[in-house]
């Protein structure tokens, strides 16, 4: 800065002197330039680094994909080839080959002479095509100059276009007679065309003699490869040679790897690292292992593999539904595992774990009741039903009838609102009428009012369907636990409070949870006094009628024969057999009152005292008295109301159904369940009669929400106390209240972990994985450490949960995310618009509520608890199985299966002794009516001790008093799941002529003796018989089925004892397979199978006479006493007998002509 | 000590700005006073040499033999200009690649995160909402220190302190400047580490548990007075009247006004500490402070106009003083507001 002029004037001239010392001048910044100059390079490497490898670490898995699988390609090519050459030198791949080549050698004369001529013909037609398609250019151009000129013009071009026609050009045309000559032609226009169109029509048709000449000998060349292609367990080495090469030419990118679906917004790059998942080859972890095929896997060899489940992905193609819809996840994520799996803290889609992996499903197909292949998810819906989740816990669809009877009640109320108001507004219609003085208006008021009296008559119908459909819809309405308005004719008094303080140990494995707050709370004591208090003085008061003990042996073998196992086990842990549908009766006798029980398994439907809705009240003999009428009350003629007649609740709600025993066998039963356990001396509880606990234990009630899987007075129509559920996936997690584990959950502190986890590293579980597991595990874990009031305390019980069960109950908690949380558009969602799909989902429902999976194997591959029981596991022991029912909806006629779910005695309703059909019950001091046995204190019941179909079984279909409305669902259901069409009308049959049913008749008897087998109705003879009666078959089963069933039992019943080979193919007919058929049968030439199921349909009771008479002679009769309704006992001697045959029947063909019993028909 | 918490915050890629201005705040701040002081220490030794004055041509230290006497921009300013781009872009290539932009995944729209912060820069704006209505928080206060920011400049009658740092001959305007500043960065620091979910007051190393319960009521002024024993006594209620809360209001804010404004006119006037002889004990020279005007600061003020005293008064009271007042009075006192009227609350 300069402080003079003369300084100033210097400044321009001089140069500054730089002193050697000055700070700022002589400090040399090269130093620190250097370092930053290097920083700055190195940290651009590292930033060209990380953009390239560091931010894509896909990069190295692919190259480690690659390298490891071509190492496993090249370990299997050798297996591959060998494979190859096996097949190749088997004797029917030489045949089709040797057959392929004769075939191609045969017509190879007639190939080449026509690639001949056409060799000929196509210089022809090349030399003709382009002169040709010249003029015809330069003829469109002068034809559109035509169109577009006007005038004179118009006939210029005309001019110009006839002599284009005209115009010859010069064609270099093959000379046919002299090879490779070339003969120049002229020619115009029309001659050009001709010649065009002929060649190429001779072309055409001698290529299309060609292919017709070649088509046998492709079509063979194609059957060989094919049965080699079929016959390779693993890809051909030419396939996997084809794999390599793809190896070679891999494209290490995201795009060439990334599933996009525009019209969902999916956009997946999860096979971007996982390699593996559609390979064509299935590849293990084993096969991908670091150090070869077949060593340890490591993570990423494990992330190499297949899908685990091919025939999902067919269904559910990933080009379709890309990977992150059902598993979650971020499938646009590829910088780390954490975030490409959705693990980070915001992604709303976390991937689920494995074990929970069928959540995914459970977001499209919340509507299904069972939802095949998912295993998990389908306990978990079991579980959520019928543990009794849904007691306290909404869920969009599972409480069907509830839900339904609400609407329709809500229905029946606003029709009859707009009902009255259309009354009214008819009045004053009329009244207006009246007054009006326009005719035209008087008349226009009037048909107005007329109108509204219509509408309201067709109101009224509605309603009255409405009503009915209540009356149904109460029918089918259950409970998940007891009735709990019979503690006092049912329990002991002093086991209630034990029950209650913990069910668990008295029963494990029980249903009913644990209520913890009884040992949390102060009072828990005073709590379990007041709501014992409560249900008894609030239950039934009454006597069941006195019973003795009956025959311990024969309840045992009825428990153990009759399917009660199916649904019920015995036993305590590592022992305990049967389902663990319904309780464990091993210790029902410390418990419950004897009589109760024998009235109980005689017919669990039989209510005490019907429930009136309206009154909200049970009803009594008095309201019955005081109507005049008799106190009598069931399903099908008394289910009204005596005062009103409104619709009453006149079953138990209890899914066990009527199992049509005798009182005896009730009583045996009984006396089994209670040998096997006799009921201890307890405390004497005084107070459960303290009128002032009462009133506390109806608080308790309501607020632990018993009513929610129980009936108890005073609590009828009691709603649930829990959070729904249907969405409960979708709760954000800031929702989800951790309470005071909030930060032990984020920070990965697990007081659960040893009990839950034992095998796991300890981990962060502030997710819904973690809360529902956690709440599950234990309930009151989000109460911990909270100071409340009692009152205000979390209410969840505990329930008995196994490890298996709380996973399967999580996973379907994490995947009711409903529309708003799911990963997938709705477009996506399984929402079948087709009656049959809805149908069988439907008919899920119901055959899950009764458990008929307990008993029948509805679906192939599905177990029934019965069939895992010992006596069912023996060979002889797989015949008395309940019949198998993956078929049952194209062997049976629908109209037949309705009369049978709805009556399976198929007995018409009729009682064995002439007492009443209806169930009346007898309170205090009432006498029942006598049964049929002296000493029963019941009505017999209708079609008691009767099947309707197979009296030769033990195992009894039990009457379940389905409503129509379930009765149709069930028809449909089976209708459905065989693809069967409906309605169902019956086909008919040619009637038979004489000569038919004598043709028929020999059949019957002479090779394959049917009714030695099939019952007849003469009781003789039924002892033996193990198959249903023919006269069944015309109503009951339809005929093209009984057609296959005849030629093939096997194959749609594998295991029956129905005998295969009966028939032989014999030109365009089936005959009969025996070496020397009766005369009559011989000369019959229509189709014998065919012939016998017109017979089958036809028979009546006559013809069968005759042809039991015309059988060989039947068995040695059977002692009188034994007859068809008590197959028990016949069956448990005639077992080494039926074994014998069955050994027997599998020999030969030539054993069917044996004079002895062979084989069971339909079944 | 949830030091666990503490990472999890200092560490998010959200506030890696705030942890670093904790430092480089002090710092810069540090640097800028030390540098202050040297000019401060070269002006007295100028003014009590007028020929070193007139030869001096360096602003750091007075020109020694044997230094340049003038610096070119090029290459000294440059090149240290140029290291620190060097410098600050290997700063902004490492933190590009260690720490990905802080952007979550798809929002949940059934879910507002809680706490719901706003950027680190807004969170001095946020926190204010605390203590005034949005309108004021939002819109007015942010208005007023944007406009009190400009009008600086022009309010400033010294002539001295352009270019140089100095805290001698600019001790008011830094003073305010400083204080404003500070003010801002401590709401900041506020919104970041003690704000925790549903914008409770959590201190530093308190765990931010979701479900804290705290009891916050918050009682306008005038019912503050007209509900206290005092009020009582004097049978005060008529204050929680439309009118009278109104009134009562106006009053407060007006008598405010005329306080802060004394204040700051007494303020001006003060000078530092250091004009007095060190040896007085302390007290004494802070008697002194209080009672006497400093005359260099009296020449400041006098050379001030009436419109620029009056611009200064408006925006110091209005935003310097009442920002910190209004704080004071909602988190000691509980009070929600001062002034309400149908229109407006303050």
């Amino acid at each position: 800065m300069a402080d003079s002029p003369e300084a100033t004037d210097a400044l321009a001239k001089r140069e500054p002197d730089v002193p050697a010392h000055d700070p700022i001048v002589s400090w040399s910044t090269s130093g620190i330039m250097l370092v930053c100059a290097l920083l700055l390079t190195f940290s651009l490497a590292w930033s060209l680094y990380d953009e390239a490898i560091g931010q894509r670490p896909w990069k190295k898995m692919q190259r480690e994909f690659v390298a490891r699988y071509d190492r496993y390609l090249n370990s299997i090519r050798e297996r591959a080839s060998q494979g190859e050459d096996e097949i190749k030198n088997s004797p029917e791949y030489q045949a089709l080959d040797a057959e392929a080549n004769a075939a191609k050698e045969k017509v190879q004369p007639d190939i080449d002479q026509i690639n001949a001529e056409v060799k000929k013909i196509q210089p022809k037609l090349d030399a003709v095509t382009e002169p040709f398609q010249n003029q015809r250019g330069k003829l469109t151009v002068i034809n559109y100059n035509i169109e577009q000129a006007s005038g004179g013009a118009k006939e210029k071009y005309r001019k110009q276009a006839e002599d284009k026609r005209n115009e010859t050009v010069a064609v270099e045309m093959p000379d046919d007679d002299a090879a490779g000559k070339i003969k120049v032609v002229k020619m115009d226009y029309a001659t050009l065309e001709k010649t065009y169109n002929d060649l190429r029509e001779q072309k055409a048709k001698l290529l299309g003699d060609k292919a017709e000449k070649s088509r046998e000998s492709q079509e063979l060349a194609k059957k060989r490869d094919d049965y080699l292609k079929n016959h390779l367990t693993i890809l051909t080495p030419s396939q996997i040679d084809g794999v390599k090469k793809g190896l070679k030419s891999f494209d290490y990118s995201i795009l060439g790897h990334q599933v996009s679906v525009n019209d969902y917004n999916i956009a997946d790059r999860c096979e971007v690292c996982h390699l593996g998942v559609r390979s064509p080859l299935t590849i293990r972890a084993e096969d991908m292992a670091p150090g070869g095929p077949g060593k340890d896997p490591d993570d990423l060899a494990r992330a190499f593999v297949s899908h685990p489940n091919k025939e999902l992905l067919d269904i559910h193609k990933p080009d379709r539904f890309g990977c992150s819809s059902c598993h979650w996840g971020n499938g646009r994520a590829t910088t780390g595992e954490e975030k490409a799996h959705g693990l980070n803290k915001f992604w709303l889609w976390p991937m689920f774990e494995k074990e929970n992996t069928e959540a995914g499903c459970q977001q499209c197909h919340s509507k299904d009741r069972v939802t095949q292949g998912a295993e998990t998810l389908n306990l978990g819906r079991d579980l959520f039903s019928q543990r009794g989740c849904m007691g306290c816990h909404r869920y969009e669809g599972f409480d069907r009838e509830t839900d339904a009877l609400t609407n329709a009640r809500q229905t029946i109320s606003q029709l009859e609102d707009q009902i009255t108001a259309n009354d009214k507004l008819g009045r004053q219609d009329a009244a207006a009428a009246a007054e009006a003085t326009d005719d035209t208006d008087a008349r226009r008021l009037l048909a107005h009012a007329e109108s509204l009296r219509v509408t309201n008559s067709l109101l009224a119908a509605r309603i009255d369907q409405m009503n009915l459909q209540s009356k149904y819809l109460m029918q089918d309405q259950k409970k998940v636990g007891p009735n709990l308005k019979d503690v006092r004719l049912k329990l002991a008094k002093e086991w209630i409070p034990e029950w209650l303080k913990d069910p668990q140990a008295f029963r494990p494995g029980t249903k009913m949870p644990t209520f913890w707050r009884f040992s949390v709370d102060k009072n828990g004591d005073h709590e379990i006094k007041a709501i014992s208090a409560y249900l008894w003085q609030t239950g039934f008061d009454g006597k069941t009628p006195d019973q003795q003990k009956g025959d311990v042996n024969n309840g045992k073998d009825l428990f153990e024969t009759k399917g009660c196992l199916a649904c019920h086990s015995l036993g305590a842990e590592d022992n305990k057999v049967g389902g663990t549908f319904a309780a464990n009766l091993s210790k029902v006798g410390e418990k419950a009152n004897f009589e109760y029980i024998v009235r109980w398994i005689h017919n669990p439907r039989e209510r005490w005292a019907p429930y009136c809705p309206k009154h909200k009240r049970d009803l009594t003999a008095d309201d019955y008295k005081q109507a005049g009428k008799p106190f009598v009350f069931d399903t099908e003629l008394h289910s009204k109301c005596p005062i009103d007649g409104a619709e009453l609740q006149v079953q138990n709600m209890t899914v066990m159904p009527n199992f049509r025993l005798s009182e005896t066998e009730a009583r045996d039963l009984a006396t089994y369940l209670f040998s096997l356990s006799s009921r201890p001396g307890r405390e004497a509880t005084a107070f459960m009669d303290d009128p002032n606990l009462k009133e506390q234990g109806r608080q308790l009630i309501k607020q632990f929400g018993c009513a929610g899987c129980h009936e108890i007075n005073g609590f009828e129509e009691e709603q649930r106390i829990g959070k729904e559920l249907t969405v409960e996936g979708a709760t954000p997690l800031e929702r989800l209240d951790f309470a005071t584990s909030t930060q032990d959950a984020e920070q990965g502190r697990d007081p659960l972990f040893k009990e839950l986890f034992p095998d796991r590293k300890e981990k962060e579980w502030y997710t819904h994985k973690g809360f529902f597991e956690h709440k599950l595990a234990d309930p009151s874990i989000y109460d911990k450490g909270k100071e409340k009031a009692p009152q205000d305390r979390l209410r969840m019980p505990k329930p008995y949960l196994t490890d298996e069960w709380r996973t399967a109950l999580t996973t379907f908690l994490l995947g009711s995310v409903g529309t708003e949380g799911a990963n997938v558009p709705k477009s996506l969602f399984y929402d079948p618009q087709d009656q049959r799909r809805q149908d069988i989902q439907n008919g899920w429902w119901l055959i899950k509520k009764y458990n008929c999976v307990g008993c029948h194997q509805v679906q192939v591959g599905q177990r029934s608890i019965l069939m895992d029981l010992p006596q069912y596991s023996t060979p002889e022991g797989k015949d008395l199985l309940p019949p198998r029912l993956t078929s049952e909806g194209a062997r049976v006629d629908p109209n037949w299966l309705l009369r049978f779910l709805h009556d399976p005695s198929l007995n018409g309703g009729q009682v064995p002794a002439a007492t009443p059909a209806a169930q009346s019950n007898a309170p205090v001091g009432n006498a029942p009516q006598g049964g049929p046995q002296s000493g029963d204190k019941y009505p017999a019941q209708p079609g008691a001790d009767r099947n309707g179909v197979r009296p030769y079984l033990k195992v009894r279909m039990p009457t379940f008093n389905f409503s129509p409305n379930e009765l149709q669902t069930l028809v449909r259901f089976f209708m459905a799941l065989s693809g069967q069409q409906e309605p169902y009308i019956k086909e008919q049959l040619d009637p038979l002529t004489e000569q038919d049913k004598l043709v028929a008749r020999e059949m019957f008897t002479s090779g394959t003796p049917c009714l030695k087998c099939h019952i007849t109705g003469e009781p003789a003879h039924d002892a033996k018989a193990i198959a249903p009666n023919f006269l069944l078959a015309s109503e009951r089963l339809k005929p093209e089925w009984t057609f296959r069933w005849l030629l093939d039992p096997s194959q749609i019943s594998p295991g029956t004892a129905m005998p295969s080979g009966l028939f032989k193919r014999d030109g365009e007919r089936w005959a009969v397979n025996l070496p020397k058929p009766p005369k009559d049968v011989a000369d019959y030439h229509g189709d014998h199978a065919r012939l016998l199921v017109r017979y089958m349909f036809l028979m009546s009771p006559d013809e069968q006479r005759r042809l039991l008479s015309a059988s060989p002679a039947p068995p040695a009769a059977q002692p009188a006493a034994q007859n068809a309704h008590a197959p028990r006992r016949r069956l448990g001697s005639e077992l080494g007998w039926f074994r014998a045959e069955k050994t027997e029947r599998r020999n030969t063909v030539a054993s069917l002509r044996s004079q002895r019993p062979l084989a069971r028909a339909p079944n | 000590m949830d030091w666990h918490q503490l990472w999890i915050i200092a560490s998010a890629p959200d506030n890696v700005p705030i942890v670093a201005m904790l430092f480089l705040v002090p710092i810069f701040t540090w640097m800028g006073i030390r540098q202050a002081r040297a000019n401060d220490r070269l002006i007295v030794r100028l003014e009590g040499d007028t020929k070193l004055a007139k030869t001096h041509h360096r602003k750091v230290e007075p020109w020694r033999p044997g230094w340049a006497k003038e610096l070119h921009v090029w290459p000294y300013l440059v090149r240290i200009e140029f290291l620190v781009t060097l410098i600050v872009t290997v700063i902004l290539f490492v933190w590009s690649i260690t720490l990905n932009a802080p952007l979550e995944e798809p929002s949940n729209p059934n879910l507002t995160m809680n706490p719901s912060k706003a950027p680190w820069y807004f969170l001095g704006l946020q926190e204010m909402l605390v203590y005034f209505d949005p309108w004021i928080a939002g819109v007015v206060m942010p208005s007023l220190i944007m406009i009190g920011l400009m009008v600086f400049p022009y309010v400033d009658s010294s002539p001295f302190g352009n270019g140089y740092y100095t805290i001698k001959q600019r001790r008011f305007a830094l003073g305010m400047f400083g204080w404003g500043f500070l003010m801002w960065i401590m709401l900041i620091f506020i919104g970041t580490f003690i704000r925790g979910p549903g914008w409770i007051w959590f201190w530093p190393g308190q765990t931010w548990d979701h479900n804290t319960v705290v009891f916050d009521k918050n009682v306008d002024l005038h019912d503050f007075i007209a509900t206290s024993a005092i009020g009582k006594f004097l049978h005060l209620g008529f204050l929680q009247s439309t009118a009278g809360k109104a009134i009562f209001g106006g009053l407060v804010v007006g008598g405010f006004y005329i306080l802060g404004g004394l204040f700051f006119h007494w303020l001006m006037t003060r000078g530092g500490l250091d004009r007095f002889d060190g040896s007085l004990p302390l007290t004494r020279r802070l008697w002194l402070w209080i009672t006497t005007k400093d005359k260099f600061e009296s020449k400041l003020l006098a050379r001030t106009s009436l419109l620029q005293y009056l611009t200064f008064q408006f925006f110091a009271v209005s935003v310097l003083l009442a920002l910190p007042v209004k704080l004071i009075l909602r988190l000691a006192l509980t009070i929600k507001y001062v002034w309400v009227t149908p229109y407006f609350n303050i």
